[in-house]
C-alpha cells in the first residue's frame, strides 16, 4: 500500500487487534496507543510501537501521538473518536489520513436531526418526527426521545402519553450531555415491533458506492445489540432491494467515502422500513458482513484510505451462507445484568471451522469498569441461517471464563431460544422478556466430580498411605463428600471409570489441564458433557454452556443465631440507659433497635434478637442498669 | 476344616459389614431420625474428603456380652482409627449411640484407652465425637474402679495434653456423668445444638437427689454450655456443622503440634526417617491368597508374602544362609524403610541370634520394624536345651523388648508359646498388631495342650477329657477371640497388608525415635 506505510489505531481492545491484524498482513507498520492502565494491554504488545496517552478521548493527544511516531493515517475503530468531526478535522489539519469518511460528512451524518434532512433529500424514507416546539398532546404515543449526537442507545426514551414527556425529555438530555456533549433532542414515532436492520456501504473517493447487504440487530436489550446477523432473516429480495437502494442513494447524496452503516427501522406489522442514522464507522458487528461476503472491511477501509478504487463492483458481490455474532460482555446477565470485574482467571475462546473470535482478553487478564465492558465477539459462519445457529451454539458453549462473570450463558440460551430460531425476536423482546437463567444442578455435579477427581491418589497428590482413595478394612471405599453450597456424595472420580455423583450414573470421558482449572468431559444420561472446572479452597467454579456457576463452601464461622427462645434483651454492661425506641406490643424484626446504652464511654445498641413482638419494656431513659438487667422482653412471632 | 484363604477374608468382609451396620435397625432409625449422622457417616464427614481410615480393632467384643454366637455390643459401641484431618493424620475415638446408648462396657473402655495409647506412641491429636451414656452400669466393677478402667480415659487426656498432643472434643448426643469429662479435659470443645448434652447428673438423677425437675436442654444443652457454663467453646448448628467446626480447629494446629513440649520440634515436613518415593509390589497383593495355604500347618516360604507387601518386590536379605528359618532383611513400605523379620520355619538358635542382630542392626539405624509371625515356637528337645536355646531365644526377646524403633507385628499364621515373644507380640508393645483371619494364637496348640495336661492328670489316653480341651483351644485360639478383647488391633485381609503396614508407618513417622539401650543380654 503506497501511501500509507504506518497506521496508528486510536483504539484499545479487539477492535484494535482485529485492524493490527490486516494492517499487518498488507505490510503496514502498526501503531497503538494506551492508557496507565492498558499499559500491558493486549493490543500495546500487539503493535509494532505503542504511544502512551492520558486519554483515548483527547484529540489533541491522540493526533500528537499520530504525529510523533509519523502515522500517515489513523484508524478510529469504533467508539472514542471514532465519529468525532472535529478529531476528524484535527487529523485533517495535522496532515494525517483519517481511516474514514471527511469531517463534514461526519458532522452531518453524525447529527441526527441533519441526517434525516439529507435522508429526506435522497427519497429515503424516515420515521415521521415531530418539532420539539410542537404541541406535545398531539403526538401520536408512543414516541421515542433520542440524543441528535450520539448513537447506542443512550440518552433514548420510550415515551407513552404526555405527561411522561418532560421527565424524559429531560433524562435524554441530561445522558446525552454526559456522553456526547450535545443535548439537542429528536421526537419520533416509536414502532412498537421493529427490526433493526443495517446495510454496510463502502465508497470511493472514485465516485463509486456499494453495499454489502444488510444485517440484522433485531436482539437488542435497551437499545444495545446483543446477536447480529446477516443476511437479514426476515428479508426477501425485494426488501433488500428496496433497502440497499435506498442506502447507495444516502452515501451517494453525501459523497460518502469509507466504510458506513445505514440503520433502518423495519416495522414488523407493515413490512415499511425508515432510516434512523447512518454510522460513519466500521461497526462492532461488521464481521458478519465480512464472513457473507468474503471482504475484509478494514482492508478495503484501508485502500479508501489510500486513494485507491474499491477492489469490487456491485455486480461482484454476492451473498455467502449466513452468519450470526454474539457478543461477550462482562456482565451478570441473570443477576440484574450489572457490569462485572475482576481478574479472568481463565480464557478459553472456542475455535474451529466456520468460527471467528476477535477478542482482547487472555487468562489472567484484569477487566475493569474503566472501559466498554464487552470482552469479545464469536462469529459462526455457515451454508444457512440454521447450520450457522448451530455453530454459535458449540461455540459459546466452548467459551469459557473464570473469575468474572459473563453474559455467555444468556448468549448461549438466547441462541438456542426458539423465538430466536424462529427469527422472531424483535428490538423490545428482550425488554419484555426473560431468559430463564440454566440451572445449577449440572454444574454442580460438575464441580463435585472434578473436586473428587483432583483427590484422587496420582491426580492431585503423591500417594499416601492415607490417601482420597476412601480405602476402609476390608470393605468398600467410603465416597468422597465435596461440601458445596450442599454436601454431594461422589463415588469413583476417576477416569473411564464409571462412577455416581449424589446417586447418578457419572462417566468420566477426559479431564485436561487447563491450568488454572481443568477442562472435564463428562457422561451423564448418555450425553457428553463438557465444562471448565477451576476447584479452589473455598470455592468451586464451573462454566458450563458458557454460563459460570460458582459454589461456595458453606463459612464454618459462620455466626450461630441467638439462643432457642431466649428473647430477654439484658445490659450488656453496667451503665445508663439512653434512649428506649420501643413500645409494648410493637412488631420488630431482628436487629430492629429497641433502644441504647452507655456504659465506660461507649454506646452500646440494643437490638431485637429475631422477628418478634415487644413483650415488655423495662429500660427507662435515663436509669442507671446493672450488668444482666433486664432491658427488653421480646416473643418471636414464630416462637409463642 | 481347611477352608482357603479367599473365603476366610470373604467371612472377615461378612463380619465387618455386619459390623458396620451399628446397633438395631430401631436404634439406627431412632438415631436419624432425630437429624444425627450415624457413627461411620460422622467420621467420614470429619476426615478429609475421601481420606482413607485406618480402624482400630472393628470387631472388638465379637461374641461378648450375650448368648454364645451373639454380638450385642458391635465393635464394642465405639469407632476409634486413624485419618486425615485437615491433612494430617489424628486419632478419632467416636461413640456409636444406636450401640447401648454408646454406654462402656469393659472392652469399650479398653478400645477407648488402646486408641489413646496410639494416639501417645504415634503423637496424633485426638477427635473425640462423644455421644455416650457413660459407663455400662450392670458391669461398673470392670469398668470403673481399676487403673486401666474409665477413669484412665481423662488421665490420659490431660497427659496427653501435656505433651503437646491435642485434644478436641465434640458433643453430638449426650454425654453424661464420667462422660461429661470427655468435653470437659478437652483443649477445645464443641457441642451441636439442641442435640448435645453435658452434665454430671442427668434429669432423673437430679430428681433423686434434690427433687429439682429440670429438662435435659436446661440442664446442659448446647445452649447453656457455649453462653453460660462455659463449658465449650463452640456451638454448632447440626452434625455437620459440628464436624466442620472440628476440622477447622485441627487446621489450626501448628505443624509441630503432637510433638513433646519442649522437645526437638521438627518441621511438618521433617519425619523420625527418610521417606521415598512409593513403588508397588510387582505382584499384586491379592495373589497371597493363592500362594499362601490357609492351614498354618502347610509349609511355605515367607519371601512370597514379602515380595507382595513390600516396594518394587526389593527385599535385601541379611544373613540368608544363615539361620534360615527366620529370614530378615531390608525393604521400603510406601517409601518407608522397614527392617523385615519373618518366620519361616521353628525357631532354632541361629535363628534367634540372627534375629537379635538384625533388631539391632535396625535400631542402631532407625529403621522401623516388621514382624511376620508365623511360629509355633523355639525348637525343643535334649539337643537343644542342652545348646542353650533359652538363653538364645531370651537374646531375641531382648532385643525385641528394647527396641526403640516402631515396631510392627502382623500374625499371618501360628502364634505360640514364646515364638509369639520372640516375634514381638502384644507384650511387647508393637506399635500395631495385625491378624491374618487364618491366624491361631494361643500358649500352645491344642492337641499338645491336651496331651500335656491329659499326661500330668494321669490320664494320657482319656480321649473325654482331652476333646474340651482341644475345643477350648480351638475357640481360644481363633483370631476372632482374640480381636474381641483386643489382643491386637483388628483382623486384616492379607491383601491389605501394605496399605495397613504402611499407614502404620506414616502415623508412627510423626514421633521422634529415642537413642537405644538394651539389657543384658545373656551371652
Amino acid at each position: 500500500m503506497p501511501s500509507i506505510h504506518t497506521l496508528l489505531v486510536a483504539n484499545r481492545g479487539e477492535i484494535a487487534l482485529r485492524v493490527f491484524r490486516t494492517a499487518a498482513r498488507l505490510g503496514i507498520r502498526t501503531v497503538a496507543i494506551h492508557t496507565d492502565l492498558d499499559a500491558t494491554a493486549p493490543h500495546v504488545r500487539a503493535a509494532d510501537d505503542a504511544v502512551r496517552v492520558g486519554s483515548y478521548l483527547d484529540v489533541d493527544e491522540v493526533v500528537a501521538a499520530a504525529v510523533a511516531v509519523g502515522a500517515d493515517a489513523v484508524h478510529p475503530g469504533y467508539g472514542f473518536l471514532s465519529e468525532r468531526s472535529a478529531f476528524a478535522a484535527a487529523l485533517e489539519a495535522a496532515g494525517v489520513t483519517l481511516v474514514g469518511p471527511s469531517a463534514q460528512v461526519m458532522e452531518q451524518m453524525g447529527r441526527k436531526d441533519l441526517a434525516r434532512d439529507i435522508a429526506v433529500a435522497a427519497g429515503v424514507p424516515v420515521v415521521p418526527a415531530y418539532a420539539l416546539d410542537d404541541d406535545p398532546s398531539t403526538f401520536a404515543y408512543p414516541v421515542l426521545v433520542k440524543a441528535a449526537a450520539g448513537g447506542g442507545g443512550k440518552g433514548m426514551r420510550v415515551v407513552r402519553s404526555a405527561g411522561e414527556l418532560p421527565e424524559a425529555r429531560a433524562a435524554a438530555a441530561r445522558e446525552a450531555a454526559s456522553a456526547f456533549g450535545d443535548e439537542t433532542l429528536l421526537i419520533e414515532k416509536y414502532v412498537e415491533r421493529g427490526r433493526h436492520l443495517e446495510v454496510q456501504v463502502m465508497g470511493d473517493s472514485h465516485g463509486n458506492v456499494v453495499h454489502l447487504f444488510e444485517r440484522d440487530c433485531s436482539t437488542q436489550r435497551r437499545h444495545q445489540k446483543v446477536l447480529e446477523e446477516a443476511p437479514g432473516p426476515t428479508v426477501d429480495a425485494d426488501l433488500r432491494h428496496r433497502m440497499t437502494a435506498a442506502a447507495v442513494a444516502l452515501a451517494r447524496q453525501v459523497g460518502y467515502v469509507g466504510a458506513g452503516t445505514v440503520e433502518f427501522l423495519l416495522d414488523a406489522d407493515t413490512g415499511d422500513f425508515y432510516f434512523l442514522e447512518m454510522n460513519t464507522r466500521l461497526q462492532v458487528e461488521h464481521p458478519v458482513t465480512e464472513a457473507i461476503t468474503g471482504l475484509d472491511l478494514v482492508e478495503e477501509q484501508l485502500r479508501v484510505a489510500a486513494g485507491e478504487p474499491l477492489s469490487r463492483t456491485q455486480e461482484e458481490l454476492a451473498i455467502t451462507g449466513h452468519a450470526i455474532e454474539a457478543r461477550v460482555y462482562a456482565e451478570d446477565a441473570f443477576g440484574g445484568f450489572l457490569p462485572q470485574a475482576g481478574r479472568a482467571d481463565l480464557v478459553r475462546w472456542p475455535s474451529g471451522s466456520g468460527i471467528r473470535v476477535d477478542h482482547a482478553l487472555e487468562s489472567g487478564q484484569v477487566v475493569s469498569t474503566s472501559y466498554d465492558p464487552m470482552l469479545g465477539k464469536v462469529i459462526a459462519h455457515g451454508p444457512d441461517r440454521e447450520s450457522a445457529r448451530q455453530a454459535l451454539l458449540r461455540a459459546l458453549e466452548g467459551t469459557a471464563v473464570t473469575g468474572l462473570t459473563t453474559n455467555t450463558g444468556f448468549l448461549r440460551a438466547l441462541v438456542a431460544s426458539d423465538e430466536f430460531r424462529d427469527a422472531t425476536i424483535d428490538t423490545a423482546w428482550l425488554d419484555r422478556h426473560e431468559v430463564a437463567a440454566p440451572g445449577p444442578d449440572e454444574a454442580r455435579l460438575f464441580a463435585a466430580w472434578t473436586a473428587a477427581y483432583l483427590l484422587t491418589p496420582g491426580v492431585g497428590s503423591d500417594p499416601h498411605p492415607f490417601q482420597a482413595d476412601g480405602w476402609r478394612l476390608a470393605g468398600p471405599p467410603a465416597p468422597v463428600v465435596v461440601e458445596l453450597d450442599r454436601p454431594v456424595v461422589v463415588e469413583h472420580a476417576r477416569l473411564g471409570v464409571p462412577g455416581t455423583v449424589d446417586e447418578m450414573p457419572v462417566t468420566a470421558v477426559a479431564a485436561a489441564d487447563l491450568r488454572p482449572g481443568h477442562e472435564v468431559v463428562l457422561e451423564l444420561e448418555g450425553r457428553r458433557r463438557r465444562a471448565v472446572v477451576d476447584v479452589q479452597a473455598h470455592t468451586v467454579e464451573v462454566v458450563l454452556d458458557g454460563q459460570r456457576h460458582v459454589f461456595t463452601k458453606p463459612d464454618v464461622a459462620a455466626d450461630t443465631g441467638p439462643a432457642a427462645g431466649d428473647g430477654t434483651v439484658v445490659a450488656p454492661m453496667p451503665g445508663t440507659v439512653l434512649d428506649v425506641r420501643v413500645a409494648e406490643g410493637q412488631q420488630v424484626t431482628a436487629g430492629e433497635l429497641l433502644g441504647a446504652m452507655e456504659a465506660m464511654k461507649m454506646e452500646f445498641a440494643l437490638t431485637a434478637p429475631y422477628d418478634s413482638v415487644v413483650t415488655a419494656v423495662e429500660a427507662v431513659a435515663g436509669r442507671q442498669v446493672a450488668l444482666g438487667a433486664r432491658l427488653f422482653e421480646v416473643t418471636g412471632t414464630d416462637q409463642a | 476344616m481347611t477352608q482357603d484363604l479367599r473365603s476366610l477374608v470373604e467371612d472377615l468382609r461378612e463380619r465387618l459389614a455386619t459390623t458396620r451396620l451399628g446397633g438395631s435397625e430401631r436404634a439406627r432409625d431412632k438415631h436419624t431420625a432425630r437429624g444425627k449422622m450415624l457413627v461411620r457417616e460422622r467420621v467420614d464427614r470429619l476426615l478429609d474428603p475421601g481420606s482413607a481410615f485406618l480402624e482400630l480393632s472393628p470387631l472388638a467384643a465379637t461374641g461378648m456380652y450375650g448368648a454364645p454366637g451373639e454380638t450385642p455390643v458391635p465393635a464394642a459401641g465405639i469407632v476409634t482409627g486413624i485419618g486425615r484431618i485437615s491433612g494430617r493424620e489424628c486419632l478419632v475415638v467416636a461413640n456409636d449411640a444406636t450401640v447401648k446408648g454408646g454406654t462402656y462396657y469393659p472392652v469399650t473402655v479398653k478400645k477407648h484407652l488402646r486408641a489413646q495409647q496410639v494416639a501417645a506412641d504415634n503423637h496424633l491429636p485426638c477427635v473425640y465425637l462423644v455421644d455416650s451414656g457413660g459407663a455400662f452400669l450392670p458391669l461398673q466393677d470392670e469398668v470403673f474402679p481399676d487403673r486401666e478402667h474409665f477413669g484412665r480415659i481423662f488421665f490420659n487426656q490431660a497427659n496427653l495434653s501435656a505433651r503437646g498432643i491435642p485434644q478436641v472434643a465434640s458433643v453430638m448426643g449426650s454425654c453424661t456423668a464420667g462422660g461429661a469429662y470427655v468435653p470437659a479435659m478437652s483443649d477445645e470443645t464443641v457441642i451441636v445444638k439442641e442435640q448435645g448434652t453435658i452434665f454430671l447428673g442427668g434429669p432423673p438423677l437430679v430428681k433423686a437427689a434434690t427433687g429439682e425437675v429440670v429438662t435435659a436442654e436446661e440442664l446442659g444443652g448446647g445452649d447453656v454450655h457455649a453462653r453460660t457454663s462455659g463449658v465449650v467453646d463452640h456451638l454448632a448448628e447440626d452434625d455437620a456443622h459440628a464436624l466442620a467446626i472440628v476440622r477447622s480447629i485441627v487446621a489450626t494446629f501448628p505443624a509441630s503440634a503432637g510433638f513433646e513440649t519442649g522437645a526437638r520440634a521438627p518441621s511438618s515436613t521433617s519425619r523420625a526417617w527418610e521417606v521415598r518415593e512409593v513403588e508397588e509390589p510387582l505382584e499384586d497383593p491379592e495373589t497371597l491368597y493363592d500362594v499362601v495355604p490357609a492351614d498354618t500347618r502347610t509349609p511355605y516360604d515367607v519371601r512370597e508374602v514379602i515380595r507382595r507387601v513390600v516396594d518394587g518386590s526389593r527385599f535385601q536379605e541379611f544373613k540368608k544362609l544363615y539361620g534360615e528359618t527366620l529370614v530378615t532383611g531390608f525393604a521400603h513400605v510406601w517409601g518407608h524403610p522397614v527392617g523385615i523379620v519373618a518366620n519361616n520355619g521353628i525357631l532354632f538358635g541361629e535363628s534367634a541370634l540372627k534375629g537379635a542382630h538384625f533388631i539391632e542392626l535396625c535400631n542402631q539405624r532407625g529403621i522401623p520394624l516388621v514382624f511376620l509371625q508365623n511360629i509355633s515356637g523355639f525348637m525343643v528337645g535334649r539337643e537343644y536345651e542342652n545348646k542353650g536355646i533359652a538363653r538364645d531365644g531370651a537374646k531375641l526377646v531382648t532385643a525385641v523388648a528394647c527396641s526403640v524403633v516402631p515396631k510392627f507385628t502382623v500374625v499371618i499364621g501360628g502364634s505360640f508359646g514364646a515364638g509369639n515373644y520372640g516375634m514381638c507380640g502384644r507384650a511387647y508393645d508393637p506399635r500395631f498388631l495385625w491378624m491374618w483371619p487364618n491366624a491361631r494364637i494361643s500358649v500352645m496348640g491344642g492337641e499338645q495342650a491336651a496331651s500335656v495336661l491329659a499326661t500330668v492328670a494321669g490320664k494320657p489316653e482319656d480321649e473325654e477329657f482331652k476333646a474340651p480341651i482341644r475345643e477350648q483351644y480351638e475357640t481360644q485360639g481363633s483370631p476372632y477371640y482374640a480381636t474381641a478383647r483386643l489382643w491386637d488391633d483388628g483382623v486384616i485381609d492379607p491383601a491389605d497388608t501394605r496399605r495397613v503396614l504402611g499407614m502404620g508407618l506414616a502415623a508412627a513417622a510423626h514421633a521422634p525415635v529415642p537413642s537405644p539401650s538394651y539389657g543384658i543380654f545373656r551371652m
